[in-house]
């Protein structure tokens, strides 16, 4: 009976209670938006972190994996040493650089990576094999686009070129062996890999024994901050980034995202609350006269105060539900605009769902829609029967 | 509806994915003894950073471990407005071209030249491109490129995070929109019983809804200018904190005339049309219904 | 008198704060209703009659004095016991009946039946048993706005009976209803009090006041005469 009459007061004036879902709707698709976004980058981010395989990223002191052209050199001993640590299980030398491929329409240019195939994280293989010897190469898909070069191709490349001399430097030939998904790099991005030792005798002089980034797997039980310590300590030209410590700094770059998301999901809930608390408000002056009527004829307090909260309840889960499907609609429409930003990952999410969150956030809404109910609901509760009666009496 | 913020992202998401964004090899300060002739100007925040002032010597070298020149710090820079810089953290150096081609051991080599054309200070928007064609058809081994096409390739980025903004824009518009016309729907059934007994003793329904709207009217107007002080407020106080994060000049939200006037005349047309909307519904309605029986 | 009373008022008083002073709206007014009586109020418009109804039926409380009915000190009640009270313990009848506009007939008079946590099948079974006994069978489904005045009265009074009230109070039940159906009305109550309801009325109608056993005359707050018309006794 009493929900009968909760229902019956929210479509007593439809067109009201439905814009009010609308709105509470509105709000909520823009608060799990916000919870997406807010958790979306440094998950996609954690993703691909842990996708490689590799709780340690070394690099040369004071720079960040591969921002900047820095190289660390020995490192062939290098790779001895923390190899030869019992807590270390792998060891990834990565060298980065460009390379270029003389094509019939001009030069095609791209990122090039030497790695150790048994130690590597940067791309997966989609099609061909691995690198096997000294003169193979895995490219990506757009380079294969950009070169019109196809799998078990042989391919001239080059690991410099003097614009001044217009000739190309370090030029290799080799293979092609394998298509691979570089997963730092966008789909667009023509990337190549090489066994390591190639990359650097196609660099020259410069970059003989040198590398970018050592990633370093450690073993399951070790401390991968304890690792990173020690390895800072007993070498000065290295810096040791874990898996956490990226996603701090992540977190910290991230932090426009993750305040803009806290704001507007705050403003959201804010909207939300007003919108209801509103509504029931006015709802309870509406029907002031029966609910002095049904105190009269001894309806509890308690039923009155629940009968009010359950409106305020069922318009917030109704626009909570609704807002679900708008937020994840307008989600994967924002992301779209998003995934056009240059040169990132084709698989990186700006907003990610997880349903704990998500409805962890549509159940903060709710818990408005509860706490907007209750101011109306007590002064329903409270009002003074006898007086409430004479005065609809007179109105 | 306060403007959105237009915050300038594209640093952040270079720095954040650690994509390979290949720049000049960092050049590394420290502490040392006086008495050097090359002068040197180094970024505030390397200056906070590491407590230097103008006029410190330090030891400036290309790698880590080598030995390097002792320079003096004659200027300390503040970064420009620019936003690809927002949100990198690394500190900036400038030294004379000859002192960093030795330095480096880069021989007489330069990374790029800037070249200003005749034409531009006279608004001649096409010299710069004809500058370039003839720079580069007898170019050996580089290549011109005007300014205006080097800032459509590095604001590409902005694009895509203005047309998010915009978007976000969208929804806080809609979002507005229903909730305003909600507000008046419920503020005007509030008067339900008014309206009624003005009718009943003989007001036309063109006077009731002219005061309905009249009302929906200034209530909008009242509103957008408290929102639009709120918005200005807001985006002062967003620019006192990310300037004050990332230690930027940067502006990150712009509240400009043009915003306002969009904000007051989209509020003033939704609270017209809704106040239409309700109080047609309310007229149309029997006043005897109205009273209430 | 063999008959105990179900209602005894004792020098209630009813006072409201009114701009700075107080205006005193029952002043020191006993009462005592016997089971199966049946009292008219009647009276000067604003000499206290519907305070006085509302001080019986728990909705208001007086300022002083003590009220038993049914052998419960009413007046000293709190909230929850009050409207436990007003559920079970008295039915009230308005003059403007106060049905819920969302309910049908029946529901409005399931409501209370409901709210005393009465089983479905025996609340509806009664609700459709009320209806018929005042003259309603047929009208259950239907909703307040689509019954007449006199209508809807019959179904406020079905209401007010639904828990088997010890008493029924009436605020000008004939207060809007033409003389034909408020003569209805009357026998309506009537035959209710035949059936052994006690019933207290507040009125300006002349008719329903000389159907009633014993007519109470109020003037400024106080009971001025008292008259019984018909002793219990003719018809018990
Ligand atoms: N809530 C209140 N606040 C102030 N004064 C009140 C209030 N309720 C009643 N009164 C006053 O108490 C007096 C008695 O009112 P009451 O409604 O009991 O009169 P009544 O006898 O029922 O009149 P009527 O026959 O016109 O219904 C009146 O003078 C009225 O103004
Ligand atoms: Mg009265």
């Amino acid at each position: 009976m009493i929900a009968r009459l909760a229902i019956a007061a929210l479509t007593r004036r439809r067109a009201r209670t439905a814009l009010t879902v609308a709105g509470v709707a509105v709000a909520a698709a823009m608060l799990l938006d916000m919870v997406m976004l807010g958790s979306g980058m440094r998950e996609s981010f954690r993703g691909f972190i842990d996708q490689q395989g590799f709780q340690l990223r070394l690099t040369p002191r004071g720079t960040m994996p591969f921002d900047s052209e820095a190289t660390v050199g020995g490192a062939t001993a290098l790779v001895a040493t923390l190899r030869a640590d019992p807590d270390i299980v792998r060891v990834g030398p990565v060298l980065g650089g460009k390379h270029f491929v003389a094509v019939d329409t001009g030069v095609v240019a791209g990122f090039l990576l030497g790695i150790d195939p048994a130690a590597q994280g940067d791309y997966r293989l989609e099609a061909g094999h691995d690198l096997a010897a000294a003169d193979e190469i895995v490219v990506s898909t757009a380079w294969l686009a950009a070169t019109g070069r196809a799998l078990g191709d042989t391919v001239r490349v080059a690991g410099g070129y003097d614009p001044q001399l217009r000739r190309a430097t370090g030029e290799r030939t080799l293979r092609i062996v394998g298509q691979g998904r570089f997963q730092m790099l966008a789909a667009s991005d023509r990337a190549a890999a090489v066994p390591l030792a190639t990359a650097q005798a196609m660099g020259g002089a410069d970059r003989a024994d040198r590398v970018s980034v050592l990633l370093v797997e450690t073993r399951g039980a070790a401390d991968a901050e304890a690792v990173a310590a020690r390895i800072e300590a007993s070498e000065a030209r290295l810096t040791a980034l874990s898996t956490e410590a990226a996603l701090k700094f992540v977190d910290e770059r991230l932090g426009y995202f993750r305040q803009l998301a806290f704001i507007l999901a705050s403003v959201s809930l804010a909207v939300g609350f007003l919108l209801v608390t509103t509504l029931v408000t006015v709802s309870v002056n509406e029907r002031i006269g029966e609910i002095a009527v049904m105190r009269a004829i001894g309806v509890a307090r308690a039923r009155i105060v629940s009968q009010i909260v359950l409106e305020g309840v069922a318009l917030s889960l109704a626009g909570a539900t609704l807002g679900l499907g708008l937020g994840l609609v307008t989600a994967r429409w924002l992301n779209g605009i998003l995934a056009t930003f240059p040169g990132l990952p084709a698989a990186f999410d700006f907003f990610r769902f997880e349903p704990g969150a998500a409805f962890r956030a549509l159940g903060l809404l709710v818990c408005c829609g509860i706490a907007a109910g209750v101011w109306p609901a007590w002064r329903a509760a409270t009002l003074p029967i006898a007086t409430t009666l004479r005065e609809e009496a007179v109105a | 509806m306060p403007p959105a913020p237009r915050p300038l992202l594209a640093g952040l998401l270079a720095g954040v994915l650690l994509l390979p964004t290949f720049r000049p090899a960092s050049v590394s300060a420290q502490v040392s003894t006086p008495a050097a002739p090359r002068t040197i100007a180094i970024d505030e925040r390397l200056a906070a950073a590491a407590g230097l002032a103008v006029g410190d010597t330090v030891r400036l070298a290309a790698t880590a471990g080598s030995p390097g020149d002792l320079v003096r710090i004659a200027a300390i820079t503040r970064r420009g407005a620019d936003p690809s810089e927002v949100a990198r953290n690394e500190f900036k150096v400038r030294l004379h071209l000859d002192h960093l081609q030795s330095l480096t051991g880069s021989g007489d080599r330069v990374g790029r030249f800037a070249v200003r054309s005749r034409g531009a200070p006279s608004g001649d928007a096409a010299a710069p491109d004809r500058v370039a064609a003839a720079i580069n058809q007898s170019a050996f081994g580089f290549r011109a490129y005007p300014a205006s096409a080097v800032a459509v390739e590095t604001s590409s980025t902005f694009r895509v995070v203005n047309r998010f903004h915009r978007a976000i824009g969208v929804i806080t518009i809609v979002a507005s929109a229903i909730f305003l016309l909600c507000i008046t729907l419920l503020k005007v059934d509030e008067r339900r019983r008014d309206v009624g007994a003005l009718r009943l003793i003989g007001c036309a329904r063109a006077t009731v809804l002219r005061a309905i709207v009249l009302e929906a009217t200034l209530v909008a107007l009242i509103g957008s200018i408290l929102g639009a002080a709120l918005g200005w407020a807001a985006s002062a106080i967003v620019n006192w904190y990310y300037q004050g994060v990332y230690q930027t000049p940067l502006r990150f939200t712009l509240v400009t005339p043009g915003i306002v006037g969009f904000a007051v005349a989209l509020s003033l047309v939704l609270g017209v049309v809704s106040g239409i909307l309700a109080g047609r519904r309310l007229v149309r309605t029997a006043p005897l219904e109205l009273v209430g029986r | 008198m063999t008959v105990t009373p179900v209602l005894s008022a004792q020098s209630i008083r009813r006072a409201y704060p009114l701009a700075g002073r107080s205006v005193e709206a029952v002043r020191g007014l006993s009462l005592d209703v016997m089971a199966g009586e049946w009292v008219a109020v009647v009276g000067p418009s604003g000499c206290g009659k519907s305070t006085l109804l509302n001080l019986l039926g728990a909705i208001d409380r007086p300022t002083a004095g003590r009220i038993v009915i049914a052998g419960r000190d009413v007046s000293a009640l709190g909230d929850a016991e009050a409207t436990r009270f007003r559920l079970t313990g008295v039915g009230f009848v308005f003059q403007r009946f106060y049905l819920m506009p969302t309910l049908t007939a029946a529901e409005n008079v399931e409501l209370p039946m409901a709210e005393a946590r009465m089983p479905r099948a025996a609340r509806s079974a009664r609700a459709r048993e009320l209806l018929a006994y005042v003259g309603l069978d047929g009208r259950a489904e239907h909703r307040p706005f689509q019954l007449s005045g006199g209508e809807q009265q019959r179904v406020a009074i079905a209401r007010a009976l639904a828990n088997r009230p010890a008493l029924l109070l009436a605020d000008e039940p004939t207060g809007e209803l033409d003389a034909r159906t408020g003569a209805e009305m009357i026998a309506l109550l009537d035959r209710l009090n035949h059936d052994g309801t006690t019933i207290v009325t507040v009125t300006h109608d002349e008719e329903l006041a000389q159907a009633a056993r014993r007519v109470v005359h109020m003037r400024d707050g106080v009971i001025v005469d008292d008259v019984v018309r018909r002793p219990l006794e003719a018809t018990a």
